[in-house]
């Protein structure tokens, strides 16, 4: 076997090397995003959720409180507009129009004790927090999700098999600002 | 209370004199022995160390059993009306000769799906109650698997025999207040450390990796605390179960925990149970030879029962908002 046979087998060696990292990075990009995809289902099945309770709460109370039922009506003319699909972002807004009809109807119920206390109003309220509970785990595992994939994609030399399979940057679901306006901090 | 403790702290003491005395006259024995190989005694008096050797080890036995009926006493007596009053419907079942199913049962244990199959299963001093509302049970576990390895010794072959401790502690059920599909467990990276020896084993090293030892299909899942991920691995049969049952504060709490018994701790969630397991390596109700029984003593059993507060209470198993009434 003269050099260049021992040359053209290491090339050779080396090539496969290489195309079996690609495949397998490419394959851990491909499953990771199909766990991201997945997650952001979840997001998908708990928005709906949520979305079915708060229908059912506001049908419990319209009669008490009527402009916050039409509050509620102006959602579900805005979501009927949209896609079916949505995008992050329009989750994250489709979230918080119902946070602040949610919270809309907390206030006005303050008024009416009665109301507070019926089993079927408290049930509800039950349903609400589970619900939320499960929104928060779902966007909790989407971000979790996402960060993994980013952090796969911004890094050397995962990075080219991204950029090859023209994988991007995934958005983060984030915390409704209202949310976010609780753990802010005044250091003034 | 001080008059009853002093009353099996002299039934201890006695016990004790015997043991020391049986310990003196053995150590005597092999001085004996020591002296007469270097010819500071006689070789007549060889017989020193058999004698003495015998009457040490007939002392120690009585000793031991002096020991084991005030054992059994103050657990029978005293500690068991004292865990009693200390948990709401507390009941204790303290250890009773040498049957080795006396705590939580095989089928129990292993429904915590993380600790492999015993050879030999031993539990003993079930405690059981309700803390905030929260029913519990709990027992320690001595786990041990039998291993045979071939030796050669002298040309000739033979196999040998060996007992292996895998798990020493306590093991706890709790009822768990939230509703969830499939199963999760958060186990510390490696099983406890591995005893050899049935009586006086020596550790040697960490046990194999924590997985859990069932067939459901359970994968590992990474939360987005890399500070959790380190301490513990997870796994689940439904990822989106793991992040709905470990909140942040849930993650702190299992951490605090953990930096208590560090190494050691194991949980596993299943069909609304938490089961949790604390490698400490030591019977938890049982008293220490030497160690004056006192008020004080009473603390570490104390400390003992203030880790089921510390559960109930750090992972708010009392609160049942989750829960349909």
């Amino acid at each position: 076997m003269n050099a260049f046979q021992i040359i053209l087998i290491i090339l050779a060696v080396v090539l496969v090397i290489v195309i079996i990292w690609f495949i397998a990075t490419m394959n851990s990009l491909r499953r990771l995003k199909v766990k991201v995809q997945e997650a952001e289902s979840g997001i998908d099945v708990a928005l709906t959720k949520r979305f079915d309770t708060l229908s059912k709460m506001v049908e419990t109370v319209k009669g008490y409180t009527k402009h916050e039922a039409e509050t509620f009506e102006k959602v579900v003319k805005w979501r009927q507009n949209m896609p079916d699909e949505l995008t992050v972002e329009q989750k994250e807004e489709f979230l918080e129009k119902m946070n602040s009809v949610q919270s809309e109807i907390d206030v006005a119920v303050e008024n009416y004790p009665d109301l507070k206390a019926e089993k079927v109003y408290t049930n509800l309220q039950q349903s609400i927090a589970d619900v939320e509970e499960h929104l928060q785990a779902s966007r909790r595992m989407y971000n979790a999700n996402v960060s993994r994939l980013n952090s796969r994609i911004v890094s050397f030399p995962t990075s080219l098999v991204a950029a090859k399979i023209n994988m991007e940057r995934q958005p983060f679901f984030e915390a409704e600002p209202s949310k976010r306006a609780d753990v802010e901090m005044d250091f003034s | 209370m001080a008059s009853t403790l002093q009353k099996y702290q002299d039934r201890k003491s006695r016990a004790e004199k015997f043991l020391l005395a049986g310990f003196i006259l053995v150590a005597l024995a092999f001085v004996a022995l020591i002296l007469i190989i270097f010819n500071v005694l006689p070789e007549d008096s060889m017989w020193l160390f058999p004698s003495l050797l015998v009457i040490g080890g007939i002392v120690i036995l009585i000793g031991t059993v002096l020991f084991n009926r005030v054992q059994k006493a103050f657990k029978h007596g005293f500690l068991r009306d004292y865990l009693s009053d200390k948990i709401e419907d507390g009941e204790f079942i303290p250890k009773k000769g040498f049957k080795r199913k006396q705590g939580l049962q095989p089928d129990e244990v292993y429904a915590c799906e993380f600790l492999p199959k015993a050879d030999r299963f031993y539990s003993f001093d079930r405690l059981r109650g309700t803390i905030d509302g929260v029913r519990f049970d709990s027992s320690d576990i001595k786990l041990q698997h039998i291993e045979y390895r071939t030796v050669r010794r002298g040309g000739k072959t033979r196999r040998k025999r060996e007992v292996i401790t895998y798990f020493y502690g306590r093991m706890f059920e709790f009822d768990f207040n939230k509703n969830f599909e499939g199963s999760l467990q958060v186990l510390e990276p490696k099983m406890p450390p591995r005893t050899k020896g049935a009586m006086f084993g020596k550790n040697f090293g960490w046990g194999p990796k924590a997985k859990p030892q069932s067939s459901r299909g359970f994968d590992s899942v990474e939360l987005e605390s890399v500070e959790f991920n380190e301490t513990f691995n997870t796994f689940a049969t439904k990822e989106h179960t793991a992040f709905y049952v470990l909140t942040p504060h849930f993650m702190e709490s299992l951490m605090k925990l953990e930096k208590q018994h560090p190494g050691k701790v194991y949980f596993s969630f299943i069909d609304n149970r938490l089961h949790m397991a604390i490698h400490n390596g030591r019977p938890t109700f049982s008293l220490k030879p030497f160690r004056k029984l006192d008020e004080s003593y009473l603390e570490t059993f104390k400390q003992d029962i203030d880790i089921i507060y510390d559960v109930v209470d750090e992972l708010k198993l009392n609160r049942n908002i989750f829960k349909e009434e």
